[in-house]
């Protein structure tokens, strides 16, 4: 099947384009990032933290790539694995696996979804995130996934692409500002109602970005059977008159409100792309106008520069640019050389995302131990950053320690409000309810609260999956305290099963001293299991 | 470090009643690690100064879109600007309100109305988050919103219940900031839903003990990695427990009043809300934010807005008659607001557009001179014709009113000072 692709590869190659030729070597580029950065960055004075133990980068490229923790025999196999190029390795056949396609469309998904102004917006997600999967599994290059949620047109239910339109209703001034900020990094919105304080753009110029998108509209599927939305375009000619519903229905041209006058139709506007002033004549139809500003936007070197960007902030904790959606050139990043070195090569990698992964993933700066986020006039890079897990990879993870199986579960949290489209929500939903978060927002500001701590504590459906169990239907946890006779060994289990580490010295004699105090073997582990999993590191990606 | 330049806000600064919070900590045993260099028993002599300011307390009906003052509070019957809309009068002779607030207007002698806020954000990320902090959002400083501002002055450490609770989550509401986790708010989704997982899973002992096992679990991701996220967890578990081990815990429970005052509130989400808000503050906590979505009223502004003041006139008057009656008005701030007003002229879609030149706020208790309209606007209500007030003038007025000096200056994380409000006079006529 692989030398099948390479031969294909090959081919296409030799008949038009350049997209499948040789990537850039991954060593060669992540030893360069590495070289830049102490160049732009470092100097003799700068403390760099150690490169970090096996069971560390293990846990870290598990949650990064697949957003799950690895199993006690996945632990132990990669530390008792003598290669040295093992982490490069595990890296490789993490991509390989379908988990990284599903935690990536997750993540794509919070993104788009965090902004929905709808509840409804959700009926698009499953199409979404099952789109999405097979396009990161099979490495659809980012410039063509892009393309086709800015051209997309059908129903919300079967085509995920339609989900950034979805989730702002169809409304043209929404619509463009998610995507020249999910795309380009460039909140150009902000020029909405005003010119922009602190940068460049106009009034104008977000409104002929807009001029892009004024004839999208969605609009419910009429059917008894389901409830649905689709992404129509509607080419009509002008009508003349201003619209109500124009987010239902399209309207042939963008008009720019007037301030001082709200209830005028406002000035015409050609559609003109910002960043290079590249226009198209009014009364283009649809497909040209988003197939040319999907073009458009992939040429630009924003758009390498904003997925590049985005993903080294999820992967060392820090992006170049912060926030991540907010970049464009009025913005200084932190490391120029180095955002502006890894952009260029991941565009002549074809926009592959997993080319990205295995940069990063192997440069010495992803490696780096985690410290607290620095403050902003300390030197950037100098560590990695821990992170709190999205909702996703806590559920996974939780599932994995306590080897739960998520189609026989009941939800794991309780006090969630359904909503009027979720219907009663899968576990794994209504968890996320409870534990995601917007993952554009700076992630220094993303805290636990209150009501998750007490989720994690008192949930008495994660409470009974921690404990021993009856003797006739034992838990996991039964299990091992049948199996496992020694209580070291038992202690250094369920450390490997819960923080994929084992207890320092320390540690074990901590929880021995605790053993000593209480008479039930049981109540014990039980207790160190609760405890392990209401700890700040179970939640945290370090 | 960071985290022990917060630390040391947090505890220097949250001198009050800490006797409760020490003897919950001290029955999880609190040797641990996290705690910085100032013992709790010094906080804790700290404290007495601030007898005075403890009880004060603050309830905000946050109005969420931007309400439209002229159907609620400044009425223009006169002026084809204000619509079909009529006014009414008040309990003060010469206040006039809109009609669609009857029940208000009936305690209008408690009220103090601005009629004349004034602002340039015409944007409800920035207006909202302005109306919320005092400040506009800057790159870089985490700025608290004002419920955690409140809350770390004079929140009252004694009740074992979060002293921030806000019910209904709001948009670009904010949380503490640089303030910590401490002041965070304690977010219900509705007040018929109290808060969920309250019950520990086991006796109350070995919770206590489960959680003390934890305390010796965290050092080693304390030791380098994760210094800063372990104490703010620590925290987290702490304030949770200690909640949920708390008698108090029932001041959730709106289901223990009388069936005639769940009534005298109205049973809806709206009146069940302030019930609630009324319920904490009794029981110790300090700020409460209600909040009612659905202000932005682009379209349809008169139905829409009908609706809404249907919703909040009965329980807001109730609040404010309920709290007289226990003798809790006058340490309990009450404000009604929400980030801007709406354009005086009707859009073609019988709506209402973002107005921040001229909007209202209402405010009532907590020392504040009730029966009185402070400025004014012309006759169609485009411009504030008289004594305009800023955000930072009305910010600078809730801090006093509640005993808070409005220059206290916090260090934010880069250790900048940062003052509660940075500008702007106190409306003395609040207090006159």
């Amino acid at each position: 099947m692989r030398q099948y692709g390479w031969i294909m590869a090959g081919l296409l190659i030799v008949v038009a384009t350049p997209r499948l030729a040789a990537k850039p070597n991954v060593d060669r580029v992540a030893r360069q990032i590495d070289k830049l950065l102490a160049e732009e960055l470092f100097d003799d004075t700068t403390e760099l933290a150690p490169k970090t133990n096996d069971a560390t980068y293990l846990r870290r490229v598990w949650l990064d790539l697949v957003g799950d923790i690895p199993s006690p025999e996945h632990t132990t196999a990669f530390l008792l694995d003598p290669a040295t190029d093992k982490r490069e390795r595990v890296v490789r056949r993490l991509l390989a696996h379908p988990q990284f396609g599903q935690n990536w469309a997750r993540y794509w998904r919070d993104v788009i979804l965090s902004r929905k102004l709808e509840d409804w917006a959700v009926l698009v997600s499953n199409a979404l995130v099952t789109m999405l999967t097979d396009d990161f599994n099979s490495g659809k290059p980012w410039d063509l996934v892009a393309e086709k949620f800015i051209t997309s047109l059908g129903d919300v239910r079967e085509n995920g692409a339609t989900a950034i339109m979805m989730a702002q209703e169809g409304r043209t001034e929404e619509s463009t500002a998610e995507f020249s900020r999910i795309f380009l990094g460039i909140q150009i919105q902000c020029a909405q109602c005003h010119d922009h304080p602190y940068d460049r753009w106009k009034r104008e110029q977000f409104h002929e970005l807009a001029a892009f998108f004024p004839r999208i509209g969605v609009r419910p599927v009429k059917s008894v059977m389901r409830r649905s939305f689709a992404v129509i375009a509607n080419d009509r000619p002008d009508r003349g008159k201003k619209s109500n519903k124009a987010n239902r229905r399209g309207e042939a041209e963008h008009y720019m409100p007037d301030l001082d006058n709200p209830a005028a139709r406002g000035t015409r506007m050609q559609p003109q792309f910002f960043l290079t002033s590249a226009q198209l004549p009014w009364g283009t139809p649809d497909a040209e106008r988003r197939g040319t500003i999907a073009h458009w936007f992939t040429e630009s070197e924003w758009f390498a520069t904003a997925y590049v960007n985005r993903m080294w902030a999820e992967l060392i904790g820090e992006g170049f640019y912060e926030p991540v959606d907010d970049m464009g050139p009025d913005r200084t990043p932190s490391a120029p050389k180095v955002v502006g070195y890894l952009s260029k090569e991941f565009a002549r990698s074809g926009f592959d995302p997993k080319w990205l992964f295995r940069v990063i993933c192997l440069t010495e700066a992803y490696q780096r131990e985690c410290r607290p986020r620095r403050l902003p006039d300390a030197t950037p890079f100098t560590a990695n950053i821990a992170q709190r897990l999205r909702g996703d990879q806590l559920f996974s993870s939780l599932l994995t320690t306590l080897e739960l199986e998520e189609n026989k579960i009941q939800s794991m949290v309780s006090g969630v409000p359904k909503g009027k489209f979720r219907g009663r929500g899968t576990p794994r939903m209504v968890f996320h309810l409870a534990f995601g978060f917007d993952p554009s927002v700076p992630r220094e500001t993303i805290t636990g609260s209150i009501p998750q701590s007490l989720a994690m504590m008192n949930t008495p459906q994660i409470n009974a999956a921690i404990s021993a169990g009856s003797r006739r239907r034992p838990t996991t946890l039964g299990q091992l305290l049948d199996t496992i006779e020694d209580d070291d060994m038992l202690t250094c289990e369920l450390y490997l099963r819960a923080l994929c580490r084992e207890p320092t010295e320390e540690e074990r004699n901590y929880v021995a001293a605790y053993a000593k105090s209480i008479d039930d073997r049981a109540e014990v582990y039980e207790d160190l299991l609760w405890t392990l999993i209401n700890s700040s590191e179970y939640v945290h990606r370090k | 470090m960071t985290y022990q330049l917060q630390h040391h806000i947090r505890v220097s600064a949250n001198q009050h009643g800490i006797t409760s919070r020490r003897d919950f900590l001290r029955a999880v045993g609190i040797a641990g690690a996290a705690v910085g260099a100032t013992s709790w028993t010094d906080a804790l002599s700290l404290a007495a100064d601030d007898l005075r300011k403890r009880q004060k307390a603050c309830i905000l009906l946050w109005m969420e879109g931007g309400p439209s003052q002229m159907e609620t509070f400044s009425p223009k019957p006169d002026h084809k600007n204000g619509g079909a809309t009529k006014a009414i009068a008040t309990n003060v002779s010469g206040i006039h309100i809109a009609e669609n607030l009857p029940k208000v207007a009936q305690v209008m002698d408690e009220i103090a109305l601005i009629r004349s806020m004034t602002s340039k954000e015409g944007s409800h990320p920035r207006a909202s988050f302005y109306m919320h902090h005092g400040y506009l959002p800057m790159g870089g400083v985490k700025f608290p919103t004002l419920g955690a501002n409140v809350v770390h002055q004079i929140g009252n450490a004694a009740c074992e219940l979060p002293s921030f609770v806000r019910i209904g989550k709001g948009r670009s509401s904010g949380n503490a900031g640089f303030l910590g986790v401490d002041y965070d708010p304690l977010v219900l989704q509705s007040a018929t839903r109290p808060p969920s997982n309250t019950k520990p899973a086991t006796s109350e002992d070995r919770y206590l003990r489960r959680l003390r096992l934890l305390q010796g679990i965290e050092s080693s991701f304390a030791a380098a990695e994760g210094i800063d996220l372990v104490a703010d967890h620590r925290k987290l578990l702490d304030n949770a427990s200690q909640m949920i081990l708390s008698p108090k815990m029932e001041a959730f429970d709106i289901a223990r009043e009388p069936v005639k005052m769940r009534d005298a509130y109205g049973q809806t989400s709206f009146g069940s809300s302030c019930l609630m808000a009324r319920r904490l503050v009794e029981r110790g906590v300090t700020f409460v934010e209600v909040n009612l979505g659905g202000w932005d009223t682009h379209n349809d502004n008169f139905s829409r807005v009908k609706t809404l003041t249907g919703s909040i006139d009965q329980p807001m008057a109730q609040l404010l008659l309920d709290l007289r009656q226990r003798g809790m008005l006058d340490n309990t701030l009450v404000i009604w607001m929400g980030e801007f007003g709406r354009t005086p002229t009707i859009n073609a879609r019988s709506g209402r557009d973002h107005y921040p030149k001229a909007f209202n706020v209402a405010l009532a208790g907590g020392g504040v001179r009730g029966g009185q309209v402070i400025g004014k606007t012309d006759a169609g209500g485009a411009q504030v014709t008289d004594r305009p007030v800023q955000v930072k003038d009305l910010f600078r007025s809730i801090y006093t009113t509640l005993g808070i000096d409005p220059d206290h200056e916090n260090r934010s994380h880069i250790g900048r000072p940062i003052r509660l409000v940075d500008e702007g006079e106190v409306v003395e006529e609040l207090f006159g």
